[in-house]
């Protein structure tokens, strides 16, 4: 097992920066998401931890010796790639038993190994096959068999569920789960799906061109994110983001809309801690499910507002409306009736909402 | 030509099956029927150049393999068989499917070695394109100039390249091509020198596609770099070396230019291939339907071969991506 850290990396393609001054530490026998969109670092920040990619500047550390100029080989880890990269021309049991073939591991052994690994993977009856007659789950299966025959140190997964159907996506991840707190292997699992880091990760990394933006429990990160982008892309429906201005009257803080005004609670002045002044102009942030919605003016219920499109999602009921126009999406029960075009009252849970400065995006409260 | 055209054929009924396109079924039916006769009636003419080209002059050859031909001052007679009974004591003709075999075998395992060799070292290169052309040059060259300029290089008089073996003590005074136990060797040797560039063209071209994550992939499993090319990037090569090797084959097989400037079969018939033989007996003795009969042998080793070849290659892992897909 081993802890990795990772310090102050850069990666350069030609003049372009791919992953500027990364640092994160990952724990033995912890799994960690790293979360972005495409084109974000993650996947070159897996490749250089795997060893497949030069690393322009920095030190990454396995059990606190720099492994920068180890190639993969030496590295002991084992990765799982988005595409599989399955030996199309070996079986499901050479595939898994390439690597122990490699490093000259006796054949009773690797026997035992892959159908140890193939039991746990329900692959056994597939053993003989060649990947070209595999379905995308069980090309997948194998291809994480690979991975744990080897019993390595560290399991870097890139986005490896990214191309199965949405069903098999969802059992996948838990199946995931639990193998890696079977395994007690530290992970590090590149995505881009907020779902499957939100729903496995111990903690998440949250990337954003190259730069790091939060790092965090799940909980952690949907509660409380960093910065207003990480608030957006977190969390489906996304958070809603509303103009809004500090102000000052009767010598207590208001936070105003143009629909609406509240005043802000002693909490709330304790954290922004004096800094009103300085960030009057804000972003207040809070997710649809935090938003409450009524027919009829209420006191908890006060800002008016007009129903511009329902969407039943199942057991959740979507409705976007416009307040002052400004777009507000409510996740609400499906019982609720409302037309296009019906007047509607929203309430706020103010113990929920999130403060971000309007220029730099920063969290205030 | 005919293959890709009933690809083209195959892969529009695809189309019309699977595209989705087809909403109404026995709608979408007449559709594709009413499109395959278009097709087919696009495709006539080349069918009818094809058939007058290669069907006409084929079964005029097995016309001619049962006859004594005699260029036109006297009609064709059938002689039972004997022009096909008489190459089972043909001494020349067997020892000629030897030397034709030892000929295409030395030349495709050189040349298979070398290409494979010179293009993975060119696939790295930074300055890929220019030695790329560079080293295409050779087969650019028409077969009988290779021929001659080396033959010039042979000499045991002013050949440079005589002059170098004989001053490393290879060679004696005698010209490579002057003995009969070397002279295959310098046949061999402008073979591969022409034709090892067109290997490495395919190879090349084989190489971009070795899908870089099995690369990688093994690379992570503990792989150096020559167990990654026997792993990987060697079966992955399997349909384009299939490609080049049935090429050569093929090429090899109506070798005969370069031997007819070289040697001329000589000496003592050591470098006589096939092909050289058959040229002897159609066009100096003039024995055509003889000739049409060594011919329709070639033909069909050539097949035969042929289908082995696609046989043991075609592994169906081999030719495509395991990528994707659900």
């Amino acid at each position: 097992m081993a802890s990795i850290s990772i310090k102050s990396v850069w990666k350069y393609y030609g003049d372009t920066p791919a992953v500027k001054d990364l640092n994160l530490e990952c724990l033995d026998g912890e799994f960690v998401c790293i979360l972005g969109p495409s084109g974000c670092g993650k996947s070159s920040t897996m490749r250089m931890l795997a060893g497949l990619e030069h690393i322009t500047a920095g030190d990454i550390l396995f059990n606190d010796k720099r492994i920068n100029d180890l190639p993969p080989k030496d590295r002991n880890l084992a990765m799982v790639f988005e595409n599989y990269a399955l030996y199309p021309h070996k079986s499901v049991y050479d595939n898994m038993a390439n690597a122990l073939k490699i490093q000259k591991v006796d054949k009773a052994t690797i026997d035992k190994k892959v159908k140890w690994a193939a039991e746990l993977l329900e692959l056994s009856p597939l053993l003989d096959r060649k990947p070209l007659e595999l379905s995308g789950g069980q090309k997948q299966r194998c291809a994480i068999g690979r991975a744990i025959v080897r019993e390595p140190e560290l399991f870097l997964f890139d986005e490896p569920i990214a191309h199965l159907d949405a069903k098999l996506r969802a059992h996948m991840r838990s199946e995931l789960k639990i193998m890696q707190r079977r395994l007690k292997t530290t992970m590090i699992y590149v995505t881009h799906d907020q779902l499957e880091a939100l729903s496995m990760a111990d903690r998440i990394a949250v990337m954003r061109d190259g730069v790091l933006q939060q790092v965090g429990t799940p909980s952690e990160i949907y509660n409380q994110p960093a910065n207003q982008w990480v608030a957006g892309f977190i969390g489906e429906p996304a958070m809603n983001f509303l103009d809004c201005s500090l102000t000052e009257s009767n010598g207590h803080l208001h936070l105003s809309h143009n629909a609406f005004s509240f005043a802000l609670n002693a909490e709330h002045i304790a954290k922004l801690n004096g800094s009103a002044k300085e960030h009057s102009q804000v972003h207040m942030g809070i997710r649809p499910e935090h938003v409450t919605i009524s027919a009829r003016a209420t006191p908890e219920h006060p800002i008016k507002g007009e129903v511009l499109v329902t969407e039943l999602l199942g057991g959740d009921l979507l409705v976007e409306a416009n307040v002052n126009d400004t777009r507000v999406t409510i996740k609400t029960d499906p019982d609720y009736i409302a037309d296009m075009g019906d007047t509607c009252y929203l309430g706020m849970d103010t113990s929920r909402w999130h403060l971000f400065e309007r220029e730099s995006g920063v969290s205030l409260i | 030509m005919k293959d890709q055209l009933t690809e083209a054929f195959v892969s529009t009924k695809a189309i019309f099956r699977d595209g989705g396109l087809v909403i109404d079924a026995p709608a979408g039916a007449r559709n594709a029927a009413l499109s395959n006769r278009f097709y087919f009636y696009l495709m006539m003419p080349a069918i009818i150049v094809l058939a007058a080209i290669t069907l006409y002059p084929f079964f005029w050859l097995i016309y001619m393999s049962l006859h004594t031909v005699d260029l036109g001052l006297a009609d064709d007679t059938w002689n039972n068989l004997k022009n096909w009974t008489r190459l089972g004591r043909d001494r020349k003709f067997q020892e000629g499917w030897w030397l034709l075999l030892k000929y295409s075998s030395l030349c495709m395992f050189f040349e298979v070695t070398l290409g494979v060799m010179i293009a993975l070292i060119l696939n790295r290169s930074r300055y890929e394109k220019i030695l790329v052309t560079i080293f295409l040059m050779p087969m650019m060259m028409a077969p009988v100039i290779a021929g001659l300029v080396w033959y010039y290089m042979y000499n045991s008089t002013f050949g440079w390249y005589h002059w170098l073996m004989q001053s490393l003590g290879i060679l004696g005074d005698k010209s490579i091509l002057g003995s009969s136990s070397t002279a295959m060797i310098g046949i061999v040797m402008v073979d591969i020198w022409q034709w090892t560039p067109l290997i490495i063209l395919i190879v090349l071209a084989g190489l971009k596609r070795v899908p870089r994550d099995q690369l990688e992939a093994n690379m992570v499993d503990g792989a150096g770099d020559i167990r990654n090319f026997f792993q990987v990037t060697l079966p992955n090569l399997y349909p384009f070396l299939l490609i080049a090797i049935l090429l050569r084959f093929m090429d090899n097989f109506r070798f005969i230019d370069a031997i007819l400037v070289l040697t001329g079969g000589g000496p003592a018939n050591s470098t006589k291939i096939l092909p050289t033989y058959l040229f002897d007996v159609s066009f100096s003795f003039f024995k055509l339907g003889r000739g049409a009969a060594i011919a329709l042998t070639l033909l069909a080793v050539t097949i035969v071969l042929g289908m082995i070849l696609v046989r043991v290659f075609e592994r169906p892992s081999s030719t495509r991506s395991n990528s994707g897909g659900t």
